[in-house]
């Protein structure tokens, strides 16, 4: 009987191994390979390369700039996505009679697409009499500006990201152990101390969970830049991944390609590596 | 429930035979992959749906446009389709695509296809003519042109400036600054790049390249010359200049929306942008358009054709129809005037259409006389890494302009990183 549930799971996991196969570990592979190959940009392999491929990715100014710039959006994004979804998620964390409307707006954001998403941002915060300009009486060139720029991109990376988090969160408050805190009560703990305390530090595994996801998330943008600001003004807002978007599709540079997919694996594995390892460490 | 999905499994089955029964009719389909944007693209489903009542009803053959998106992304996947059969049987592109198709082993010249282009004017035959021969055939044609708001270039007494030293003055006096010292109404918008570049140095000494092998076009470039040639220095000091006035808003997106908002008195743009300008001002001021300023005395090469050309990828009769009927006089004159692109064909300016169009929209002469009074030598640039490339320009400008960068060290920076590309292109080439 055990035999047999054991050959069902293998069947049903299936799908998913073999789309990933087929789809994320064998391009990988053959892209690790070819990052030390000389490549043309119909795929014709024309000669080993040892290590040039990586040297001219590193000399590139352009590669440089984007690693600085990937790093700002990282530091940006990252605590101040954590911040705002943790804020919704502990605001509505009990349930009540009205908790479903704040449930519902807080999720909503999931149901529409990325693309739409960019498009409403690029909208409302276009040209210096945008909308959101008027609204806050503000004079930024948002999209325009630098500065502007990132801060948008930051704005809807934490509205793309918003629904998803909030759903765990809030689910993990509610999972929660009550015993715990209910004994938290009766010590007489209260407020912040018992939240700071005691829920908190409850939730600390799915915390963790949406900062990888924003982490991953924050490596790997590179859809909403194509659309919002085309990683511009003066390439303040390209990416690791946008960069990468031109050399691959737009250049049709295989070197590069090839040797900055093999680094950006490289790079997302360590850091899955080291989730894992503090995972087990508890 | 099983025996449904059986049935429904049979039926998906034994579709495709009935598809492939469907299609069998002896029309020939011509698939055109555009990169005509909003309604250029309902005149061009007009134009193809006029094929087919006619011409195409009469020799079988079916005209189906394809909207892909920008010229770029049609590129994209142009790429992406090469070596499987959903490569197009022709495609709407612009000179960014030149590069790739030179070095394409499935583009049919148009040569090959035996098409007569002795209608089509010189400087668009140049723009698309490789050491293969002419790669696309030129369809719409366009120049850069300097877009000013002529009732406040009237009010302020100016006209458009011939050179950039002009630019200088006329600026001072368009300009406006708010109390806080933003832009109430900024001189002149938007960031040069490559396209921008091609003419304020293509026009230099008459006639100057921004890389060897005419811009590329009689072979893979492997030097650049504006550098040592001082072309890009040249218009990089005068260019400070006109931003030094404090007047010119040196931002790269949305530039357009300044200037059809009246926050911005100038801005350079393709003429095949004029119909669609002129609609977003409604009336609000007189859009005024005047050739691209000089960048000094010496620059009297004029303005670089751009504009777009149709690919080919099928060496087959119906598609030498099709091509021949879209540089037919009145397709040329029905989609210049829908769009504001020159005609390429100089049989589209005799036709009656097309003359009574131009006297009643004068603005649209201007593009026309920049094109056939400039040098024919001047070419756009053939470059690998066009993007990157374009990129990079308008960095190294705004670091001129903001940064303080000194004007050798960007042509330094500017030169490494263009042979940097040829050199990977080389590579792997």
């Amino acid at each position: 009987m055990k035999r047999r549930n054991e050959s069902k799971a293998y069947l049903y996991l299936a799908p998913a191994v073999i789309l990933a196969a087929l789809f994320c570990w064998y391009p990988a592979i053959i892209g690790f390979v070819q990052s030390f190959l000389t490549v043309n940009a119909s795929g014709k392999v024309l000669g080993f390369a040892g290590l040039s491929n990586y040297r001219s990715l590193f000399a590139d100014k352009a590669f440089q700039n984007s690693l600085k710039v990937s790093l700002r959006f990282i530091v940006l994004f990252v605590p101040a996505n954590t911040f705002v979804t943790l804020l919704a998620a502990s605001m509505t964390r009990r349930k009540s009679r009205f908790s479903a409307i704040p449930e519902y707006v807080f999720f909503a954001p999931v149901a529409v697409s990325l693309s739409a998403y960019s498009l409403i941002m690029k909208d409302l915060f276009r040209g210096n009499a945008s909308v959101i300009n008027k609204i806050t009486g503000l004079k930024m060139g948002w999209i325009t500006e630098p500065a502007g720029a990132m801060a948008t991109l930051v704005i809807l990376g934490i509205f793309l990201d918003f629904g998803i988090d909030y759903i765990l969160l809030m689910c993990a408050f509610r999972s929660s152990d009550k015993s715990v805190l209910e004994a938290a009560r009766m010590d007489g703990a209260g407020g912040w101390r018992l939240f700071l305390q005691i829920e908190l530090p409850l939730i600390r595994e799915t915390t963790l969970v949406t900062i990888f996801l924003a982490l991953k998330d924050a490596i790997l943008i590179s859809a909403p830049i194509i659309i919002l600001t085309e990683g511009g003004p003066y390439r303040s807002t390209e990416t690791v991944m946008f960069y990468y978007y031109l050399e691959a599709f737009k250049s049709g540079n295989r070197g590069v390609q090839n040797a900055l997919s093999a680094l950006v694996i490289v790079i997302a594995a360590i850091f899955m590596a080291l989730y894992n390892s503090r995972r087990r460490a508890r | 429930m099983r025996k449904a999905i059986i049935i429904l499994l049979a039926l998906l089955a034994i579709a495709p035979v009935f598809a492939q029964g469907a299609a069998e009719k002896e029309t020939t389909t011509v698939t055109v992959w555009s990169s005509a944007q909003g309604s250029n693209q309902t005149v061009f489903d007009e134009i193809a749906q006029t094929f087919n009542d006619t011409i195409g009803k009469e020799k079988g053959i079916n005209f189906e446009a394809v909207y892909q998106g920008k010229a770029s992304d049609v590129l994209t996947k142009v790429n992406a389709a090469s070596g499987t059969d959903s490569l197009p049987d022709i495609a709407m592109m612009d000179a960014t695509a030149a590069t790739d198709m030179n070095s394409s082993e499935y583009l049919v010249t148009v040569d090959k296809l035996g098409i007569d282009t002795s209608d089509i004017i010189d400087c668009a035959i140049a723009s698309y003519s490789s050491e293969k021969g002419l790669l696309g055939l030129p369809f719409n044609a366009s120049a850069l042109l300097y877009y000013y708001n002529k009732t406040l270039y009237d009010a302020a007494g100016v006209t458009a400036p011939r050179t950039l030293d002009d630019m200088v003055q006329v600026a001072k006096k368009t300009g406006k600054l708010n109390a806080d010292g933003s832009f109430e109404v900024a001189a002149f918008v938007g960031v040069p790049a490559t396209f921008e570049l091609s003419t304020f140095i293509g026009a230099q000494n008459g006639l100057s390249y921004l890389v060897n092998n005419r811009n590329g076009h009689d072979a893979r470039p492997t030097e650049v010359l504006f550098g040592k040639e001082g072309t890009y220095a040249a218009f990089l000091e005068k260019w400070k200049a006109v931003y030094d006035t404090g007047y010119m808003n040196a931002i790269s997106s949305g530039t357009t929306a300044e200037f059809t908002s009246g926050r911005a008195a100038a801005l350079l743009a393709s003429s095949s942008n004029l119909a669609s300008i002129i609609k977003a001002v409604a009336g609000e001021f007189e859009v005024g358009v005047a050739a691209v300023p000089m960048v000094n005395e010496q620059a009297t090469g004029g303005t670089v054709i751009s504009g777009g050309a149709l690919f080919s990828f099928t060496d087959s009769a119906a598609v030498k129809t099709v091509l021949e009927y879209l540089i037919s006089p009145e397709v040329q004159a029905k989609w210049s005037e829908a769009t504001g692109y020159v005609p390429v064909t100089t049989t589209a300016y005799e036709t009656e259409q097309y003359k009574a169009f131009l006297s009643e929209n004068p603005q649209y002469q201007v593009a026309l006389d920049s094109l056939l009074n400039s040098n024919a030598g001047l070419a756009n640039v053939w470059v690998p890494s066009a993007y990157s490339i374009y990129y990079s320009f308008q960095a190294n400008i705004v670091d001129v302009l903001k940064e303080a960068k000194t004007i050798p060290a960007a042509v330094d920076e500017m030169v490494a990183t263009i042979e940097a590309a040829f050199e990977a292109y080389a590579s792997q080439n």
